[in-house]
This record gives C-alpha cells, sequence and structure tokens, in this order.
C-alpha cells in the first residue's frame, strides 16, 4: 500500500493515540518477558531483596554459563524438544498435503462431517484423553520412547493443519488443475508440480504452526507416557532447576530463552516465506 | 482428423437438466462459434466436449470413435480457458512444455517444438519469464501455445478474449483466424461476442438455454435466422420488432399490417400462415433509411450517437418500447426532432406467433465458400 495514499493519512494526535495504544498492548504482552529476561540477568541473591529493583544494578549474563553446569542434562533437553517437534512436523506435513488436496479437490461423500470431526477432536483438549492414550501407548509398547511424544502430538495436530491448508489449497484457482487434467497429467502429477509449488506459502505457515504447537504441547505428553531422562523434552528439562530447597530463577529464566532461540531462528528464517503473492498472474483479474 | 459428432448430447447437474439434446455435426478443420448469452450452457457443452465435465445423456463421437469415456488427451483435444490457466511458478517456456513433460517426451525434440510454437506466437523472446511479468495479450498467447503444442485435432477456447480491452481482442481475433488457416485443425470457440463469432466463424452455433436454436454460416444467420431469438441476437444495434397482423397470404408474400400503422406485403411465406394471426415484423437498424421506400415510421429520437462512419438513433415507439436506426455517416437527425424513416418491403423478416421465421423469398444470401478441406 502506499504511504502517501489519502486514506492513510492521520492528524498528529491520531498518530499519537495509536502508538499509546500499541504500546498499552505490547507491554502487557511484553511484561514477563521483559520481567524474565531482567531476571535471568540478576544474581540469586538480589531477587528476592526488598524493595524489589526491576533494573539490576551490576547484572551480567552470568548465569546464561552456570546454567550448563547445574544441569548438566540441559543441551539434550534441547535437542530433544527440537527432534520431537522437527518429526512431528515433519510426519504432519507428509500425511496433511495430501489429505488437504483431497479434501479440497476431490468431492467425495462426507467432506463436511469429516472436517466437522476434525474440529470436534480440536475442542477436546489432550488433558481429558491422557488415561484412553496412556493404555493405548501400553499395549503398542510406546512409553518411553519418543514415540511416546510424537505420536499423540501427531495426533492432536493434524486437525488443525488439515484446516489451515485445505482452505489455502482451495483459493487455488480451480482451472489451474482442470487445465492440468486437460493436457494428460494425474493427481499425484497435478499434486507434484502444479498445487504444491503454489500452496508452499501456506505449507509454510502450517510447518511453523505445527511446529510452535508441538513445542507447546510437548509437556502434558511428555510428563505422562515417558519418565526417561534421557528422552525428557526441554518444558520438563527445565524443572531441573527447581532444587531441593530453592528454585534457581535466574537459570530457569535463561534457561527459558536459550531454550526457545533454536525454534524463534527457525521461525524467523522461514518468515519471508509466509509472504504469499505467489499466484499472481495465474488468471486474468 | 479432427471431426466431431454429438447426439442428443444432454447434462443434468444433480436434478437440474442445463443442456436438453444437442444434435451436431462438425467438419474437419472447421471454425465452429458457440454463441449465446450468458448462462446458455455453452462452456457446460464444450467441457464435455473436452472431457472435464461427464455426459449425462447421448454420445460424442471423434472420427467416428465414441469418446465419452476417454479422458482430454485420449480424444486428442486441447482447450484454452478464459482465465488463462497458466501456471505462475514455471516460465513460459515451462508453461508451454507442461503437456510434453506429462507425456515425457525426449528433451531434444521438447525444446525444439516449445521453440517452434513459441515463434508461432512471436513469444520467442519471453520464454525464462514468468507469466505474472507478461501483458495481456501475451499470457492468451502462452496459453494458446500450450494448447497448440501438443499438436490436438481439436481445439477448444472458452471465451479467451472476453478479458482484453477492445483494441487488443481485435488483434487477437484475427490472430487466432490466421491460426486456424495455418494450422487447419477443427477449433471450436465459445463466445458470448456476436462480433467475435461473425467475423471468425465458418459456422456459427447459436444456444438458446441449453438447445441449438440454429447453426449456419454468419450471414446465413444475418439473413434468415430461423427465428426470434437468433434474429434478435445477430446483429448490433439489435433487429427492431414491430407487431403485425396478417391480412393475406399468398405464394410469394404476406399482407401484413403494422401495429404502428400501414399496411405491405412482405415477399415471405409460411404455410401455417392464415388472415388475422398475429405476427412480427423484423427489420434491422441499419435498413432504415431516410430516402422514401415502401413504407414510413416516424420517430423521435430521445438518443443520437454520431460514430462518425454512422450515426445511430433510438427513440421510444409506444407499441413497440425502443426503436433503433443506423442512418450512414452523418445523418441529418436531431434528439427531439420528428423524422420520418422508410424501409423496404424486400428487408422486412416475419415471424409466426411462435416466434418462427417466414420463409424470405429474397435473394439476399451471398453463399460462403466452403471450408477447405472439408
Ligand atoms: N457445476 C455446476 N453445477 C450446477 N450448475 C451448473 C454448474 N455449472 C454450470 N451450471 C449451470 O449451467 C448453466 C450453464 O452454465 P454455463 O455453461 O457456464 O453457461 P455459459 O458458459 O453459456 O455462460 C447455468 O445455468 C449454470 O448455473
Ligand atoms: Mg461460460
Amino acid at each position: 500500500m502506499k504511504k502517501n495514499a489519502m486514506i492513510n493519512r492521520y492528524r498528529w494526535w491520531e498518530m499519537v493515540l495509536m502508538y499509546l495504544g500499541i504500546a498499552l498492548f505490547l507491554f502487557f504482552i511484553l511484561a514477563p518477558f521483559i520481567e524474565g529476561f531482567l531476571v535471568s540477568l540478576k544474581p540469586l541473591g538480589l531477587l528476592f531483596s526488598t524493595p524489589y529493583k526491576f533494573f539490576p544494578e551490576n547484572g551480567s549474563f552470568a548465569a546464561y554459563r552456570t546454567m550448563w553446569d547445574s544441569v548438566p542434562g540441559f543441551g539434550r533437553y534441547i535437542f530433544n524438544s527440537f527432534f520431537i517437534s522437527t518429526v512431528i512436523t515433519i510426519v504432519v506435513l507428509v500425511l496433511v498435503v495430501p489429505a488437504s488436496y483431497a479434501f479440497a479437490r476431490i468431492p467425495f461423500p462426507g467432506t463436511g462431517a469429516l472436517l466437522g470431526a476434525f474440529l470436534a477432536v480440536n475442542m477436546f483438549s489432550g488433558a481429558v484423553l491422557l488415561i484412553p492414550l496412556f493404555r493405548l501407548m501400553r499395549s503398542y509398547g510406546l512409553l518411553n520412547t519418543y514415540w511416546a511424544m510424537i505420536v499423540p502430538g501427531v495426533a492432536f495436530l493434524i486437525p488443525t493443519a488439515i484446516w489451515l491448508l485445505q482452505t489455502y489449497m482451495r483459493r487455488i484457482p480451480k482451472e489451474l488443475d482442470e487445465a492440468a487434467y486437460v493436457d494428460g497429467a494425474s493427481h499425484v502429477y497435478i499434486l507434484r508440480r502444479v498445487i504444491l509449488p503454489l500452496a508452499m506459502p501456506g505449507i509454510i505457515v502450517v510447518a511453523i504452526t505445527t511446529f510452535i504447537g508441538a513445542y507447546a504441547q510437548q509437556f502434558i505428553f511428555a510428563l505422562t507416557f515417558n519418565s526417561k531422562t534421557e528422552f525428557m523434552p526441554l518444558p520438563i528439562g527445565l524443572f531441573a532447576y527447581f532444587g531441593r530447597q530453592e528454585v534457581v530463577w535466574n537459570e530457569l529464566m535463561a534457561a527459558s530463552f536459550v531454550g526457545i532461540a533454536p525454534a524463534m531462528i527457525l521461525i524467523f528464517a522461514l518468515q519471508r516465506y509466509l509472504v504469499a503473492g505467489l499466484t499472481a498472474g495465474a488468471v486474468k483479474q | 482428423m479432427g471431426q466431431l459428432t454429438l447426439t442428443g448430447v444432454k447434462k443434468r447437474f444433480e436434478e437440474l437438466e442445463v443442456i436438453h439434446g444437442i444434435d451436431l455435426d462438425i467438419k474437419d478443420g472447421e471454425f465452429i462459434v458457440f454463441v449465446g448469452p450468458s448462462g446458455c450452457g455453452k462452456s457446460t457443452l464444450l467441457r464435455m466436449i473436452c472431457g472435464l465435465e461427464e455426459i449425462s445423456a447421448g454420445d460424442c463421437l471423434i472420427d467416428g470413435t465414441r469418446v465419452n469415456d476417454l479422458p482430454p488427451v485420449k480424444r486428442g483435444i486441447a482447450m484454452v480457458f478464459q482465465s488463462y490457466a497458466l501456471y505462475p511458478h514455471m516460465t513460459v517456456f515451462e508453461n508451454i512444455a507442461f503437456p510434453l513433460r506429462v507425456e515425457k517426451m525426449p528433451k531434444a525434440e521438447l525444446t525444439d517444438r516449445v521453440t517452434r510454437a513459441a515463434s508461432v506466437l512471436q513469444l520467442d523472446s519471453r520464454l525464462h519469464q514468468k507469466p505474472g511479468n507478461l501483458s495481456g495479450g501475451q499470457r492468451q498467447r502462452v496459453a494458446i501455445g500450450r494448447a497448440i503444442v501438443r499438436e490436438p485435432s481439436i481445439f477448444l477456447f472458452d471465451e479467451p478474449l472476453s478479458n482484453l480491452d477492445a483494441a487488443l481482442r481485435a488483434e487477437m481475433r484475427i490472430e487466432l483466424t490466421a491460426l486456424h488457416q495455418k494450422l487447419k485443425a477443427t477449433m471450436i470457440y465459445v463466445t458470448h461476442d456476436q462480433v467475435e463469432a461473425m467475423t471468425m466463424a465458418d459456422r456459427i452455433v447459436v444456444l438458446d438455454a441449453g438447445r441449438i436454436s440454429q447453426v449456419g454460416a454468419p450471414l446465413e444467420l444475418y439473413h434468415t435466422p430461423d427465428n426470434l431469438f437468433v434474429a434478435g441476437f445477430i446483429g448490433n444495434p439489435r433487429m427492431n420488432f414491430i407487431p403485425a397482423t396478417c391480412l393475406a397470404t399468398s405464394a410469394t408474400g404476406t399482407r401484413v399490417e403494422l401495429a404502428t400503422g400501414g399496411t405491405l406485403t412482405i415477399p415471405a411465406t409460411r404455410a401455417n400462415a392464415t388472415p388475422g394471426m398475429s405476427l412480427t415484423l423484423g427489420i434491422r437498424p441499419e435498413h432504415l433509411t431516410l430516402a422514401p421506400a415502401d413504407t414510413t415510421l416516424t420517430i423521435t429520437p430521445t438518443v443520437v450517437e454520431r460514430l462518425g462512419v454512422n450515426t445511430v438513433a433510438y427513440a421510444d415507439l409506444p407499441p413497440i418500447g425502443t426503436l433503433s436506426a443506423l442512418l450512414p455517416g452523418s445523418a441529418p437527425i436531431a434528439p427531439a426532432q420528428p423524422v420520418t424513416l422508410s424501409f423496404k418491403a424486400t428487408d422486412c423478416h416475419l415471424f409466426d406467433d411462435q416466434g418462427q421465421a417466414f420463409t424470405r423469398h429474397v435473394d439476399t444470401v451471398t453463399p460462403v465458400p466452403e471450408v477447405a478441406g472439408a
């Protein structure tokens, strides 16, 4: 959009109000993060001083160093989180891409009912189903393996992913498929050569949301279905900073930031793909 | 070869029948235009011939073989879509090469074919661009290129020019006609634009609500429309219709009384015509003149359009609604000034109360030369 378009012109006080509003909301969202970051910079003793000081006087990044010593397995927890989320994302994509194509393009009885069912499944949180899931895992011998966290993770993330991607695929002009079909292409060929490249922004959105979802939901599955330390993901790993007598708050906060860093970097790297506009020129407007 | 026969072809969407039985024979190498108002079923009929839409009843035969259950490629058909349906992520080269890639053609032959198609369509210098960077006319040419690389025997076009501006449309019209002469393939072309139909077609198929209203060469439809629908659809501005009453019939003509006053004998007959029957007289705007002729009409123009080459006048004439007249050059005619127009009995069309045309006994139909190789 053009910056100097008439519709984008505001009076000075309108601008001030807008930025004030933005600042207010941002503060509410970011305050915990800022506070957490500041905590990670302070020495432990200072945290419980009264009066409480928000800004550390002699802040340092010491906690970012000591955290690795006090919980030696922390690197492994980060790797586990990353590994579990990555595998979940890949499995979800492999399943969801063809499924969305089918929902978007191949008319079959029960399309609506199935999509509705996916929404309904989404309304149950994993927690409600923990006990049946536990029994299921036990009978398949999946408890205390990576699969114990991957399988339910995939199952609970598929509905949202299908909804997102099939909506995106429906927006790709149907004439592109028809033209390919007239030229002799099969469904698989159309999916691979026409739909997949055009749905790439949508697929990346799905990949990111799935990855974040997998990162976030690990906690409950890891807690219930896994008791092996070496398979534990980050959220459980953070508990290691809850010592016997006291919680090492500064290291806990430092560990939290280090833990989400890989995910953040990944998301920022992929962000530019989120910009759509790949379909420009597909059909005349 | 690209000979196509439709027999009793029908299309139902669920309960709704939209094509009510089409019988049509298309010769190899013919340029056929399906024309009709929006929603009459042109696209549906074309998609059935193509193989994108199932044929609910009847048969579609190509060179004598029933193709109802064959996919488009097996029918030897290529289609150009209204929205060009280009793949935005592929270069022009890849777009044109797409059908050949599907059939896994060896690289050398593929490159050769694509380059040849591109040079026919003057796209040589654009081969490495993406469709998004092309103009509307160029995109349309890429879409046509994708159709011609496969060298099909039948081409289908669904309103391919409808989204171009008027100047470009006229240009592409000429290009398409030239392409047809060069490829000598059968082409079936759908449009709602009668200028495209009149200028490009060997034969026009006029569709009206899922039925064929008339099939014929452009000038045949112009001079001897079979019914009111075709008479009103072909010609621009459209034919004026004046209610009339049959006074007497003879072997050579019919004497009628016009609702606007006056009687005249029109050299047109129909077996079922009887005195007293209410008829419709049709007279094209271009057949109204300022010079005296067989009968007259006095009108007061409300709007006068001057196009330089001719002048169009529109007037409200109570019993018939709007009447239009197309006069050559800058005719001495002005809004709100009554003027008397005349027309000849030999230029008139007559239709019975069912809208069916009387046979005209006038020598106006100039025979259109047959298609070469037909
Ligand atoms: N997939 C469909 N389902 C139901 N009705 C349809 C479908 N496609 C077309 N129609 C109907 O068939 C009729 C003819 O449509 P169409 O062939 O697109 O007309 P045209 O191309 O002449 O404008 C229209 O009334 C349209 O509503
Ligand atoms: Mg149409």
